[in-house]
């Protein structure tokens, strides 16, 4: 069984500290979700996990069973078995969906060792009907002119190909209709095993009532401030987040 | 052969002789500084020595070559004692009127903005009171775009022009108007106009160009120079006017430094053969430069206009759009030139020429041109010729317009797009109306 | 399960094609070999009257050949440079070091067993032999300056196609050859087609009767194995009404530490409702000077396409054009450049509209890697009188690194209200982004460069055969690595 460790992380972007302490374990099995106001550093922390070059990891550590992977390029730490669903996928015309994923299962395969194309195509076929994609998807460029829904649809669809180890998805729900949400959520639901650790980042409620956590975190000024279980999600949902920081505020005095 | 040859040797300076150019600093002001003197020597030696343009050269690629004569022209001595009616009836912070090069009239700055330190006057003038300030801006810039020639004349034969000088952080609401006439059946003529904006001024100039009557075949070679400091804005509208008979020159540099932007529209009305070349130096970061054009060519006329936008320094922008509407036997060239040099990084550079080809004896060129040394950079440019949508004529019909007007009516639409680009309403609609008589004529 | 045959599928299916036929040929670094030759005919270094005598004189050439390379001669050596417009690179050409015609004979054999060895063997080891039985119609290849091999599949033949060298052409076909030889690119159309008409050698010569369809395409092989050698074929091809023919040439040479100079000269001609496609994808190495002028002529409801792809070569200038003769006729260009480090890919497009309802497109894609530098010249001209002419014009620019560079010059005249012109052009970079989502997928910077690029060329490269876009995709990925980091 696999784990993730965030052990007092800080990131920063051009010298501005956005992440400021923060440690969280991510075991095999469970679904963490973090949620928080807009602007607390959700989204960076995922980037920074992630590799993402303009994110400045300045202390702290991420292992993951154990290892370190913040020397590690950002396609290391991918083929490692970090996941990162996109809260804005890019699009990279002429590079069709079908190839883009032959060409990253490839290089998780080890120097002069080729794909089986029968049986990727098998597969990815299978992954397909399970997330009710079409099968005309993958001959379209990644993402090129894709609306929200199929982009992340297109995100899902990734995962499930790669199998990751840890999965961070970032602000999923973000411009999803209910549909697509649901889509999205039964994608997810159907790839939990004891072999996937999932972090949810995520503005709203709503994705965790289709995705339902283990465990729940408030994210606020950079840092965990507040851990429980599902019911600290409705708790949010129904008084905000100001209760939290007002909290935080008499804590402080 | 030998034939030709001989003619083209003695055609390399036509009727702008020696003794015409001894005659000319003669007759200027003993006041004018010594370094100005020198200047227009090496500049008439030069005039003097170039080739006239050939038809192999890249520059002058599509131009009428064998109509640029020199011969034939006048250097006006006689004071005018007559303009014409100013055809643009708009509020003017200042106004100088040039009738054959000299001084003709002149309403000066409010006493407000004369003591806030704006000046509005003549070169001349200049040449000896601000005479630091116009050394370091006149012609500054070397032509670099095939007009070496013309733009040595130009120096050469100077007389007088306007000297526009806004200081530090001062805004001058209303625009300042320049006129420059030519009188005379062969009259040649050489208007200036140096504008220099200092740190965060903002100024708006309308520059015209006309002649007396429209028969009179006569000769221009113009210039400009636009100095716009770090944070200063400055909006320049150049109408060329000149009588249909007319062969002009106009060379017209713009140096834009940090955060400063200048937005520059040239209408092209008149000549029989135009050659207008304009250059825009993004020399620091934030620097923009907005470079439009019009143009309405008839039967009989040729335009050619040459750009060049020159991204020196990183995060830098420059837009270029020209429209021509051609009619008759019109001929028109764009060739136009983005140059990103290899630190520009973060340049957004755009180019962008459109015909209306509005009948079937016009002719359109275009040579819209990309120099990128620098990866980072957004750059895009475009040129179409094409006719009236058939689709818009049709519908216009429809609602009951005849053909004519219904052309008409998209014409103006055509140009529209430019027009709208300019920030004061009154200059627009002045514009509009000049367009507009012009296409009825 | 359907089988993927999908177009995306591609360059997948053609990737495995690709390992178990690993060149088509256009490889350089495949490429980079020659043989010590002994020639038996060798017109020497230099060029002058005598050289042309030579060539003339071992060809036993007719008398009007000989006059028009002598004629050509002159007009070469008469004009001057074109730099006032290209490179000044081209000043590095050193007329008099060059080696114009070297050849073991003058007749090509018809099967390999009779090839000499050292020349089989290059053909063999850039797998033209096997390419042949698998997918092409007839194979001419050439090595230095006559073909070493020539056949035709029989089914062809019988159909009355001829596919001979240019020398064979002259001798057994001279009243064909005479009547459109010379007359689509004139010798002075530039200097290098009159230095091309004073010493061609090699070249195609096809003639495709009335209404016959090749089914498979022709294809030519370029191979110089001399140091300091001139190449010069002469193409000419002419599709006789509403017959079609698709024709593709390869070309590589060793890296020699000294420059060496290929200038051909291809003309095509498409008679009434005929079709002509004709695919290059030259991969020189990168001190040969590629200076080749191509142009068609295209009748009455004829279509003439140029799928054209440079990759190799020191300085490469080439425009491929059509003069729309014929009222509804059609000319295409696909230009596909990758200018790499001291690389200048100087190409484009020639569409010269003279009838009415004729069409042209151009889409024009190039790469410039490292200090490479590439360059997209066009000319599109409608004249007067003319109506329902349509251009359209797409030049984008991708710029892999900081200090690469790319020019674009298009040049666009139309005359009235009857016809329309549309040319767009961008120059670009792979984001950052889109790297980072890739590696983010754990592809490393390189792949992920590399599959932007292919992404960036996909649509162009699709029109190309099989077997070409495999190699093409190749070629790319060859050249990509080692462009970042």
């Amino acid at each position: 069984m696999s784990q993730l460790e965030i052990k007092n992380l800080h990131v920063s972007i051009a010298d501005k500290e956005i992440v400021k302490g923060l440690s969280l374990t991510i075991k095999g099995g469970e679904v963490h979700a973090i949620m928080g106001p807009n602007g607390t550093g959700k989204s960076t922390l995922s980037k920074a996990i992630a590799g993402h070059p303009d994110y400045t990891i300045t202390s702290g550590e991420v292992l993951l069973d154990g290892v370190s992977i913040l020397e590690k390029e950002a396609d290391e730490r991918a083929r490692a078995g970090i996941f990162l669903a996109f809260q804005y996928p890019s699009e990279i015309p002429g590079v069709s969906i079908a190839n883009f994923l032959r060409a990253a299962l490839q290089a998780r395969l080890a120097d002069g060792e080729e794909i089986d194309a029968s049986g990727y195509y098998k597969r990815l076929y299978a992954k397909m009907d399970l997330l009710k994609i079409d099968r005309k998807f993958t001959s379209r460029a990644v993402n090129d002119g894709f609306s929200g829904g199929e982009k992340k649809r297109c995100e899902i669809l990734q995962m499930a190909m790669l199998e990751p180890k840890v999965a961070l998805m970032d602000e999923t729900d973000s411009g999803l209709d209910i549909d697509a949400l649901r889509i999205v959520a039964d994608g997810v639901n159907t790839m939990r095993s004891p072999e996937l650790g999932v972090l949810l980042i995520t503005h709203y409620q709503r994705l965790l009532d289709y995705i339902v956590p283990d465990y729940v975190h408030v994210m606020y000024d950079g840092r965990i401030v507040k851990s429980g279980d599902k019911t600290l999600a409705h708790e949010l949902e129904a008084k905000g987040y100001d209760w939290i920081k007002k909290e935080l505020a008499n804590a402080k005095a | 052969m030998s034939a030709s040859s001989l003619s083209v040797a003695t055609n390399l300076v036509g009727s702008f002789t020696a003794e015409a150019f001894a005659a000319h600093l003669a007759s200027l002001p003993p006041s004018l500084p010594a370094w100005w003197i020198a200047r227009k020597r090496a500049a008439y030696e030069k005039f003097a020595a170039l080739p006239l343009p050939a038809r192999t050269d890249e520059s002058w690629r599509f131009s009428s070559i064998s109509t640029l004569t020199l011969d034939g022209f006048t250097l006006p001595s006689a004071a005018a004692t007559q303009v014409p009616h100013a055809p643009i009836g708009i509020k003017k912070a200042a106004k100088l009127v040039f009738a054959n090069g000299r001084l003709f009239s002149h309403e000066p700055l409010s006493a407000e903005l004369a003591a806030r330190g704006v000046i509005v006057t003549t070169l001349q003038d200049a040449l000896v009171k601000h005479e630091a300030l116009v050394r370091e801006h006149l012609l500054a810039q070397p032509p670099k775009l095939g007009s070496a020639k013309f733009s040595a004349l130009h120096e050469a034969f100077l007389v007088d022009g306007a000297f526009i000088h806004i200081p530090r952080g001062i805004t001058v609401e209303q625009p300042i108007g320049v006129f420059s006439y030519a009188l005379g059946a062969t009259t040649a003529v050489f208007p200036h106009t140096l504008v220099v904006a200092g740190e965060n001024s903002r100024a708006t100039l309308v520059e015209y160009f006309g002649s007396g009557q429209d028969t009179e075949a006569q000769f221009a070679a113009g210039a400009n120079d636009l100095y716009a400091s770090h944070g200063a804005h400055l909006t320049y509208i150049g109408k060329q006017d000149w009588s249909h008979r007319a062969l002009s020159f106009q060379s017209n540099s713009t140096v834009v430094r940090r955060d400063a932007r200048v937005q520059s529209l040239n209408v092209h009305l008149g000549a029989r053969q135009a050659r207008h070349e304009s250059l825009s130096q993004l020399q620091a970061p934030g620097a923009f430069s907005e470079m439009l054009a019009l143009t309405v060519a008839e039967s009989g006329q040729e335009f050619d206009q040459r750009t060049l936008q020159i991204h020196q320094a990183p995060n830098t922008k420059s837009d270029l759009l020209y429209k021509n509407a051609l009619r008759g036997t019109a001929k028109t060239i764009f060739s136009g030139l983005i140059v990103v040099d290899p630190d520009a990084q973060k340049t957004d550079a755009y180019q962008s020429n459109r015909n209306l080809m509005l009948s079937d004896e016009a002719e359109a060129n275009s040579l819209p041109g990309l120099e990128i040394q620098a990866n980072d950079v957004r750059c895009t440019h475009g040129a179409t010729s094409s006719r009236i949508d058939p689709e818009q004529e049709f519908y216009l019909q429809a609602r009951g317009i005849a053909k004519a007007a219904a052309d008409e009516l998209l014409t103006f639409g055509f140009f529209e797009e430019v027009l709208n680009r300019l920030s004061a309403d009154d200059l627009h609609e002045a514009l509009r109306v000049l367009i507009q008589t012009k296409f009825k004529k | 399960m359907k089988p993927p045959t999908e177009t995306d599928l591609l360059p997948d299916s053609a990737e495995a094609a690709a390992v178990e036929n690993p060149a088509v040929g256009i490889d350089q670094s495949a490429g980079n070999f020659s043989y010590n030759m002994e020639y038996a005919f060798d017109a020497g270094t230099g060029l002058s009257e005598d050289t042309i005598r030579y060539i003339s004189s071992v060809k036993k050439e007719a008398p009007w050949i000989l006059e028009f390379r002598l004629k050509a001669l002159k007009k070469f050596l008469s004009m001057p440079m074109p730099t006032h417009w290209a490179t000044k690179d081209l000043e590095n050409i050193d007329f008099q070091k060059i080696r114009y015609y070297l050849s073991q004979g003058q007749k090509p054999k018809r099967t390999w067993d009779e090839v000499p060895d050292d020349i089989k063997k290059t053909f063999e080891r850039l797998g033209i032999p096997e390419q042949e039985r698998k997918f092409l119609a007839g194979v001419e290849a050439q090595f230095d300056s006559e073909a070493a091999y020539s056949n035709i599949k029989e089914i062809v033949s019988k159909q009355g196609v001829i596919f001979v060298n240019s020398t064979e052409g002259l001798r057994e076909h001279p009243e064909l050859f005479k009547k459109f030889f010379g007359k689509v690119i004139p010798t002075g159309d530039n200097k290098f087609s009159a230095l091309n008409s004073a010493v061609f050698s090699g070249g195609s010569f096809i003639y495709v009767p009335p209404g016959v369809k090749v089914a498979q395409p022709l294809q030519a092989y370029f191979r110089i194995n001399a140091e300091n050698f001139g190449q010069f074929e002469r193409t000419l091809i002419i599709a006789d009404e509403g017959s079609e023919v698709v024709y593709m040439e390869g070309c590589t040479a060793p890296k020699f530490s000294t420059s060496t100079l290929h200038s051909a000269v291809v003309e095509l001609v498409a008679l009434k409702g005929a079709k002509i496609q004709y695919i290059t994808v030259q991969n020189w190495a990168n001190n040969v000077f590629n200076l080749v002028t191509k142009r068609g002529i295209a009748h009455e409801d004829a279509e003439i396409k140029w799928i054209d792809c440079n990759i190799g070569s020191r300085l490469t200038m080439k425009y491929p054009g059509v003069v729309l003769k014929g009222e509804r006729a059609r000319g295409e260009v696909i230009s596909i450049a990758l200018a790499n480090d001291g690389q200048h890919q100087d190409t484009g497009a020639k569409m010269i509209h003279a009838a009415n309802n004729t069409t042209s497109n151009i889409v024009a894609k190039s790469i410039s890697v490292g200090q490479g530098r590439s360059t997209y010249r066009g000319v599109v001209h409608i004249p007067k009188h003319l109506k329902g002419c349509k251009n359209n014009t797409e030049c984008d620019a991708l710029l892999i690194n900081t200090n690469s560079r790319t020019d674009t010059y298009p040049a666009i005249s139309v005359r009235g209200d009857k016809n329309s012109t549309q040319h767009e052009a961008s120059v670009s970079k792979v984001s950052e982004d889109m790297i980072f989502y890739m590696q983010q997928r754990g592809l490393t910077e390189g792949q992920a460069m590399s599959l932007a690029v292919n992404g960036f060329i996909n649509d162009l490269a699709r029109q190309f055969p099989m077997e070409y876009s495999v190699e093409l995709k190749r070629l790319i990925d060859l050249e990509m690595e080692g462009s970042v980091g």
